[in-house]
């Protein structure tokens, strides 16, 4: 018993400061990043901390955040989709050609615009675990697929959305002066959570993404799993779509660029694995999309053009990545 | 014996002789549907814009080898070109502008492979980085517009020599430089010993730190070389260039049959590669598709030859297993007998 205790309190010795602090970092480390940068962009910026910027910020993140619930599940099992962008435009653009051109009610055209995005998810989720190509290179195919058809249905044009139903996403306040489309995104991150957290399927993404030849001799069925994560992670992409309609109140092409490297950015400020599935939680992807959202609102306070806050987003992603390395130490 | 020897050899070269199908499959369906389509002048023309997708592939097939990946070349082909145009513009010396333009690809090059083999970072997302970073001063350094660059540059990159620029014996220089380090040199052989096994590779002394830097370098040294050319055939710097160059690259060494998981291919089929998404970026542009159609049915045409050669490939790797099988099977019954 002494032995083991001394050997255990020798162990306890030979871990550095660093070592031990580990484990805090690694659950906290995203949220003091945050509270640090609101603290210093408050105080550094009158306007920053007003109550009114703050809530815009939550709107500006919707988007990107809901798609991002999407692109970190694939990210969990240990895929990549690229195709997110794309399907977030293809979801909205068959929602509202649906329900402005073709003049339908909004109960079938919002269902239809989210399960058309689903339907791309699928292809992803077949194309990758049945047939075998790779995520990456899969997931690029279905962006051309789902861009080229989007632009199809747009038939080189916009649509404008002029429907009070897509209008309230922003206007109509909940609580505490909260958009509807906050609190929907709200909603979605709680549900997802669950999700992961509590579901047999959520514990068999986690395994297959750290694991899957273990995940697989287990007896997890593996490839439906897959299937399904990509699917989901569609109908997330369409529903971030049905609120871009709210959001922006018109539907084009240019919507989404590169709106899939935002959300691959959120989920690994949030402070995803890098290297590997398995290791990481939904709902910090959205504390990454609100740093991200963050210093976006900040630099355009600042008066920096867009174009180099693109190449300061870059910056941060290296940044983003760098320290997920010095926390967990080297692979 | 020799059947099942005849087939091991056939199955080695089966990737080639598919993309080799495929390809002439597509010349005779654009043929089929535009009949004008493919005389010498477009092959000339094919040759001339597929140059720096050429150049940066042979490259790409350097980083896939080693089991990584580079997502940066697009956007620091835009940069390079930016840079070279903006020292051009205020300073009057193209000279100037190429050696700055150097510059800026080996330094990302070398920060990139000292992220990836020093730091242990992922490469898709270190070069993910490059790409957004790179896009965004681009696009800051010009304000979006394009920089008018007339200079001996375009005369060079466009002088013809029997009807094909500059560009093509270039290009046959580069294949024939990546081929024979890849194949023949210490470098090249490192090179596959990391992407087949990193670990081991390590175990047997080779310094992966050094040459994963030199491959990301490359890649450098690569889209420095494929911007000039850009530069050269525009007669401008245009920040918006090449927006998925990186992706016709990663699919033409994917198609040509090396493995994503790295250890093995060679730069003669990314060439064949090259050739296939050449024709098939030609050919469809030629229907006079809009943007939607030709996006859509380029990414239908991939999935397809990505699935179709996947299948092909599990097929005959079951048939060799099958034929093992059953002549293990009659030695077997030999011996009883």
């Amino acid at each position: 018993m002494a032995v083991e205790a001394r050997a255990a309190a020798a162990a306890g010795a030979a871990q550095t400061p660093l070592e031990r602090l580990r484990p805090f970092a690694e659950a906290f480390g995203t949220l003091a990043v945050a509270g640090l940068l609101l603290l210093a962009f408050g105080l550094t910026s009158s306007v920053f901390l007003e109550a009114a910027n703050l809530r815009n910020i939550l709107v500006q993140i919707t988007v990107v955040a809901v798609a991002a619930i999407g692109e970190t599940i694939v990210m969990l099992a240990g895929g990549l989709d690229l195709s997110v962008g794309a399907n977030v435009l293809f979801g909205s653009v068959v929602a509202a050609d649906l329900a402005v051109r073709q003049s339908l009610p909004l109960w079938f055209a919002i269902p239809v615009g989210i399960a058309a995005s689903a339907g791309i998810g699928l292809l992803n989720g077949v194309v990758s675990a049945v047939i075998g190509i790779e995520p990456i290179l899969a997931t690029l195919g279905t962006f051309l697929v789902a861009a080229g058809l989007a632009k199809i249905i747009l038939h080189s044009s916009w649509i404008v959305v002029d429907s009070s139903f897509f209008a309230d996403f922003v206007q109509t306040k909940v609580f505490w002066q909260l958009p509807v489309m906050v609190i929907a995104m709200l909603g979605l991150y709680a549900a997802a959570s669950l999700l992961m957290r509590a579901t047999p399927f959520g514990r068999s993404i986690y395994a297959i993404g750290g694991n899957p030849a273990a995940a697989r001799i287990a007896g997890l069925p593996t490839t439906r799993v897959r299937i399904a994560a990509f699917a989901l992670a569609g109908a997330f992409a369409g529903m971030a779509g049905v609120l871009q309609i709210g959001q922006l109140g018109i539907v084009s092409s240019g919507n989404t660029t590169g709106l899939e490297f935002q959300a691959i950015t959120a989920a690994l400020i949030g402070g995803l694995s890098v290297s590997a599935g398995g290791v990481g939680r939904v709902e910090r992807t959205l504390l990454g999309a609100v740093i991200v959202g963050m210093i976006a609102n900040y630099q355009t306070i600042r008066g920096v053009p867009p174009n180099y806050q693109q190449a300061l987003l870059g910056g941060i992603l290296l940044l983003a990545i760098l320290v997920d390395r010095l926390i967990r130490g080297r692979a | 014996m020799r059947a099942a020897a005849r087939a091991t050899l056939d199955k080695r070269y089966l990737d080639a002789w598919f993309l080799g199908a495929m390809t002439v499959g597509a010349i005779v369906l654009f043929r089929l549907i535009e009949p004008s389509w493919l005389n010498s002048q477009t092959l000339q023309s094919i040759v001339t814009q597929n140059g720096p997708l050429a150049i940066v592939a042979m490259a790409m097939t350097f980083s896939i080898v080693s089991r990584h990946i580079d997502l940066s070349p697009g956007s620091m082909l835009a940069l390079s070109g930016v840079v070279a145009g903006v020292v051009y513009r205020d300073h009057g010396s193209l000279a100037l502008g190429l050696v700055a333009a150097l510059g800026i690809c080996l330094a990302s090059g070398l920060a990139s492979g000292i992220f990836v083999a020093r730091l242990g970072l992922n490469a898709i997302m270190v070069t993910l980085a490059t790409y957004i970073w790179a896009r965004g001063l681009a696009l800051g350094f010009t304000n979006g517009d394009p920089i008018v660059v007339d200079t001996s540059l375009t005369s060079v990159v466009n002088h013809t020599v029997g009807g094909f620029t500059i560009v093509a014996p270039l290009v046959l220089g580069v294949y024939l430089a990546g081929w024979f380090t890849l194949s023949r040199t210490r470098f090249g052989r490192y090179t596959h010993a990391m992407g087949g096994d990193p670990l081991g590779a390590r175990r047997a002394g080779i310094r992966v730190g050094l040459y994963t830097t030199l491959i990301f370098v490359l890649m450098g040294v690569a889209t420095w070389l494929a911007s000039m050319i850009v530069v050269g055939q525009l007669a401008s710097a245009q920040p918006y260039a090449a927006p998925s160059l990186e992706l016709d690259a990663i699919i033409a060494v994917i198609i040509g049959g090396t493995r994503l998981a790295g250890g093995e291919g060679n730069v003669g089929r990314t060439l064949l590669g090259v050739a296939f998404i050449s024709i098939l970026n030609s050919g469809l542009l030629n229907l006079g598709l809009t943007d939607a159609y030709y996006q859509a049915y380029k990414g239908a045409a991939l999935l397809a030859v990505l699935s179709a050669q996947i299948l092909l490939r599990r097929r005959i790797a079951e048939d060799v297993r099958r034929r093992q099988e059953h002549e293990r099977l009659l030695a077997e019954a030999r011996g009883y007998a």
